[in-house]
């Protein structure tokens, strides 16, 4: 062992060491604005294909429908599955999907 | 999904994501690693997988959706835009105490893999960079999930602490290369099937470096093997904060060790006329490179005796075609990405070259005779929780090649093996014996990627020193 260092009062030797991560890669922000009222806002579905979306996706529009009239949904199926084979493709378009549709807030499921 | 919601945030679209229990603390780490970090989440209770339908009407009811209106209409979070956070610069002495303390201290901040790691010391790290040309603040690219920087500088901290020699410092640097490289899809490494990067090292650097590529190939014991291979892990764990529970990324259920790093042994290759791994990747023979690549599952020891080709491929087809990669194919299929890998028995591979065949006819023959149901495929994929994966849907989209859709039966047999340009082959282990074993790619997430070795300037001279 290298020991830069003078011995510690019982002589066994010290270190000095440095620390074994790195810099953060990214930029902090916080998310946008939240929507007052979600009567009428057009939602959109982003799905990863996983973990029983296709039985959750229907209960969630079921219910969000019952209590925000005028609300839409632009379903999973329309987008593809963001967490598949083209994966990389997909999430980078998003944006522009997302303002073809007319879409005002997302919904993304399932997992992390 | 936490990808896709930021896509959405970063253009102005307020999201929320729905997580299962389970992955509430990955997805802190996701978050964190994305910039946002107060990104709205609205949590399943529990395993979808295995709830009953009613169960899981009542949870999305009672709990999922006023959880997602919250996340809509509600602020989440109080940071300002481009919050800075103070963290150490690369040559700060972050603490000072003995090799116990040093070691309780870096286990203590995750920072270490429950092993004993050697002190990154400024000298030690001095040592290893004398074996690079590059600047130590060079970056080589990020590494998600916790998205820090991987430099030439962190590397050799974290080689250091795996009990890596100086000399290895070329490979470990060509090994972050590969992961930081957005084909390998790093971000994706916690994912819960637990898998393993394995890293192959070509050319005539392995043996310079004293890589075993013989019997015992994939077993600890060789420094250059073992201390690489842990490195790996280490570096993922620290710089990709793919450590697990309580506080990191890594969401393997089970999950294994890490692996040595393997070598080929080129020259029983180069004895039976074959073209060296380093050469099917891509590369020129003799080229120094390493490869990395997920592994996912490992298949029982196989063993194949008979003096004739046909007869060893029919039982590879078997044992690692059928009965191990069979079940892991549908995955693979899930994401229309898939690469095998196996390491073949040189006493084998004489045999297959005796008979005049090559690596790309026992690929072929892998190819053509190793096949899976259609429904039992889909079956596989969907207790994965893969559940919105169809055969016939794949093959209509050009996910899946032509071959998977002779019918729309979903009783018809398809291959295992998507391609057989896909399938990996590697010389190496026992030559006193007549073993091989496959390693399971996972799939689109670690497809094998490969990267030249640079050496410095001096290699010639540095290296006797070492």
């Amino acid at each position: 062992m290298n020991a830069p260092m003078p011995p510690s009062s019982d002589g066994e030797a010290l270190f000095e060491v440095v620390w074994p991560l790195g810099r953060s890669a990214f930029e902090t922000r916080a998310p946008n604005e939240r929507l007052a009222d979600l009567s009428g806002v057009t939602v959109a579905e982003l799905w990863d294909y996983l973990f029983r979306g296709e039985d959750i996706f229907p209960i969630v529009r079921e219910k969000l429908r019952e209590r925000f009239p005028g609300i839409k949904f632009v379903t999973y199926d329309v987008f593809g599955n963001v967490h598949g084979p083209k994966q990389t493709e997909l999430v980078a378009d998003v944006p522009r999907l997302l303002k073809a549709h007319g879409c005002n807030a997302v919904i993304s499921a399932i997992g992390a | 999904m936490l990808r896709a919601s930021a896509a959405a945030e970063r253009v102005g679209y307020p999201s929320v994501s729905i997580i299962s229990s389970g992955f509430m603390k990955q997805a802190a780490v996701v978050s964190r690693g994305l910039g946002l970090p107060d990104m709205a989440i609205a949590e399943y209770p529990g395993v979808p997988m295995v709830d009953s339908d009613e169960q899981l009407r009542r949870k999305v009811e009672d709990e999922l959706v006023p959880a997602i209106i919250r996340g809509l209409s509600q602020a989440t979070g109080t940071l300002s835009q481009n919050e800075a956070v103070a963290e150490p610069a690369p040559r700060d002495i972050v603490f000072r105490g003995t090799l116990d303390e040093v070691n309780e201290h870096f286990q203590r901040n995750f920072w270490a893999d429950g092993l004993p790691i050697v002190p990154p010391t400024l000298a030690r790290v001095e040592r290893f960079l004398k074996f690079t040309d590059r600047a130590p603040d060079e970056v080589i690219g990020a590494c998600p999930l916790a998205n820090r920087q991987a430099t030439v500088w962190n590397v050799a901290v974290n080689g250091v602490m795996a009990g890596c020699r100086p000399e290895y410092l070329p490979v470990l640097l060509a090994v972050v290369e590969a992961v930081t490289d957005p084909a390998f899809k790093v971000e994706d490494a916690g994912s819960t099937p637990g898998w393993e990067s394995m890293i192959v090292v070509s050319g005539p650097i392995a043996k310079a470096l004293g890589f075993n590529a013989g019997q015992g190939v994939m077993r600890t014991g060789f420094q250059a093997n073992t201390s690489v291979g842990r490195f790996l892990r280490l570096y993922l764990r620290n710089i990709g904060g793919f450590h697990h529970a309580p506080e990191g990324a890594d969401k393997g259920s089970i999950g294994q060790s890490f692996l040595v790093a393997a070598a080929e042994n080129e020259e029983a290759v180069a004895e039976l006329g074959w073209q060296p791994y380093s050469a099917d990747r891509g590369f020129r023979t003799g080229d120094n490179i390493v490869t990395v690549q997920s592994v996912v599952a490992i298949s029982p020891p196989t063993y194949s005796g008979s003096e004739n080709a046909e007869e060893h491929a029919a039982l590879l087809a078997d044992v690692i075609g059928q009965r191990t990669c069979g079940y892991w194919s549908a995955v693979g299929m899930v994401y229309a990405n898939w690469h095998p890998l196996i390491i073949l028995g040189p006493s084998i591979a004489r045999v297959f070259a005796k008979d005049g065949w090559s690596k790309d006819d026992l690929r072929q023959y892998l190819y053509r005779n190793v096949k899976i149901k259609a429904s039992l495929a889909e079956y596989y994929a969907w207790h994965v929780g893969l559940t919105g994966f169809r055969v016939n849907e794949y093959v209509k989209n050009g996910l899946l090649p032509a071959a998977y859709g002779e019918s729309e039966d979903l009783e018809r047999e398809i291959p295992v093996f998507q391609r057989p340009e896909w399938i990996g082959i590697v010389v190496a282990g026992d030559w006193g014996r007549n073993q091989s074993r496959a390693y399971v790619n996972n799939h689109i997430q670690g497809p094998p990627v490969s990267k030249a070795i640079r050496l410095p300037g001096r290699w010639t001279s540095l290296l006797p020193a070492a």
